[in-house]
């Protein structure tokens, strides 16, 4: 999963649609992720960096993270990709 | 090296127009202990979901109204509302305190008796009064609360068949200038069907009229209503005194106290915006000294107050089943209690409160029951942080009618627990099983 061209993230967890002019509010950790996200980090990469440094076991940061694509996915502030693949 | 403390990532819009009420940021509020007792420890002794009752809030609350009234009037005595809550344990508790019984029905007129209450001293309410019943109220000397006139004649029958004397009251429904006018129970007084029902009864050989009922009725967010209320039962005692030169005993104002719950569709949390029993106390009194009724025939106030004294002294707490995201990506909850515990929910935004330490992101949350229905919904919309599946939350003021009007349905209704003045808990009604339900079941084919 890709995050679209004309989403800008700011440092302090603001995101910006330039296509549709909406904006959001990421917590600390979902700013954490996004930014993993946007530069092409895997799901494995990011599993193994989050459980490393927080106090997280691995299957509630799993569905922590599949609910938070899907909450990206909802705003439509990733790239259209195959209809069929879910992430 | 220690880790971070994790949080779950979560994006949210940010919508623009007119702020909400939740437009400024507050510190969620937690609910960690039970006088003094940690949440968790319930949960591990008694399972979940579990109600949980205070004694010391029970106590606290009914001296609390006593002394508005007390100081404000000379003869006050409460009723302990039975349909409210009849747990003995609790009944108990409001007894002790010196409370007598209110009771609407047959079957909470033998609990009260059960409970070593005097028959004299227990206020027969209710518009569903059987033969028997009416021969056990007579039998024990109760005051009985006659709704209608077939009730009124019935009772007539009954007395003379008996032999006996009955101590009754009269029921008297009245426009104390709130909306909806509760109309269904008693006599009319705009009408002049109370008055009537008064004479009837005082031509009546075996009944002796001895007070006046009214209950205005519920949540009643306005004092003065209850000034208005006593007002006209003032007027009505005055009126029988100059027709028969008799003063009726008392004057009871029934209950409607409101809550510190808040109403569904109210704007201002019910904390904020209903009467203090100070407000209540000093409408009532006022109404009734300056009426005239002389100083010395001022008449014993009854009050069958429920809610206003033990929905705050009731908690629930539950668990978190699942963390869910609905096709619009609003985040839900589902927690192991439902609208078959919280009957109350139908009509109030209970507070629901996280048992532990939370982050301050917050989001507009929904939280269901566990119940496989749609209409099992405990808040439709509440400003919520994130909590982990497991985690225990504490459902305040679910004291009032909960624990009687729950439903047996799909599950079993879980364990009630008392914490005494000491501190120690005590359960005060088993978490049903399999063999409460069949009990009473009988099945033909086999």
């Amino acid at each position: 999963m890709q995050i679209s061209e004309e989403i800008k993230i700011s440092d302090n967890g603001f995101v910006f649609n330039s296509r549709t002019g909406e904006s959001f509010s990421l917590n600390p950790m979902g700013l954490e992720m996004i930014k993993m996200i946007a530069i092409d980090n895997g799901f494995d990469e990011i599993r193994e960096s989050i459980l490393e440094k927080y106090d997280v076991d691995e299957l509630a940061f799993e569905k922590d993270f599949y609910e938070f694509l899907a909450m990206l996915k909802h705003h439509q502030l990733t790239q259209q990709g195959n209809p069929l693949d879910f992430v | 090296m220690k880790k971070s403390t994790y949080e779950k990532p979560i994006i949210s819009k940010i919508t623009t127009g007119v702020p909400g009420k939740f437009g400024l940021s507050t510190k969620q509020k937690i609910i960690a202990e039970i006088d003094s007792i940690p949440v968790a420890k319930f949960v591990e002794e008694f399972g979940s979901p579990v109600f949980v009752f205070s004694e010391k809030k029970i106590r606290e609350t009914y001296n609390d109204a006593k002394r508005a009234f007390e100081t404000r009037y000379p003869k006050v005595q409460f009723a302990w509302s039975y349909k409210t809550n009849y747990l003995d344990a609790v009944c108990s508790i409001f007894h002790d305190e010196g409370a007598w019984a209110e009771v609407v029905s047959g079957f909470e007129f033998e609990k009260a008796l059960s409970l070593g209450v005097n028959g004299a001293n227990i206020l027969y309410n209710g518009p569903e009064k059987s033969k028997q019943d009416l021969m056990l109220a007579i039998d024990h000397n109760a005051s009985i609360h006659i709704d209608h006139f077939d009730e009124l004649y019935l009772l007539i029958e009954t007395t003379r068949k008996m032999n006996k004397k009955a101590r009754v009251a009269i029921r008297i429904n009245l426009d104390a200038g709130i909306y909806p006018m509760w109309d269904r129970f008693g006599f009319n007084y705009e009408n002049g069907e109370a008055w009537n029902a008064i004479n009837r009864i005082m031509l009546a050989e075996n009944l002796e009229l001895i007070g006046l009922h009214t209950h205005i009725g519920t949540y009643i967010m306005t004092a003065s209503a209850y000034g208005i209320a006593a007002s006209k039962l003032s007027n009505l005692m005055i009126a029988t005194h100059r027709k028969f030169d008799y003063w009726l005993k008392y004057i009871d104002l029934g209950g409607g106290f409101a809550s510190k719950n808040t109403l569904k569709g109210a704007y201002m949390p019910g904390s904020e915006t209903c009467p203090s029993f100070d407000d209540y106390a000093e409408a009532i009194s006022n109404a009734i000294i300056s009426s005239e009724i002389p100083h010395e025939n001022l008449p014993v106030l009854f009050l069958e107050t429920g809610r206003a004294l033990i929905d705050d002294a009731g908690y629930l707490i539950t668990s978190v089943l699942a963390n869910k995201r609905s096709t619009t990506g609003r985040k839900t909850l589902v927690i192991d209690a439902g609208v078959n515990l919280l009957f109350t929910s139908f009509w109030y935004n209970l507070g629901v409160f996280p048992s532990r330490e939370v982050t301050d992101f917050m989001e507009d949350t929904t939280i269901y029951g566990p119940l496989c229905m749609n209409i099992d919904v405990v808040r439709e919309a509440i400003n919520f942080p994130q909590i982990k599946t497991g985690d225990q939350l504490v459902i305040e003021r679910v004291g009032a009618y909960n624990v009687t009007q729950w439903m047996q349905f799909i599950t079993y209704r879980p364990n009630v627990v008392l914490i005494d003045l000491e501190g120690k808990t005590h359960i005060i009604r088993k978490k049903e099983n399999l063999e409460t339900i069949k009990k009473n079941e009988f099945n033909p084919k086999k």
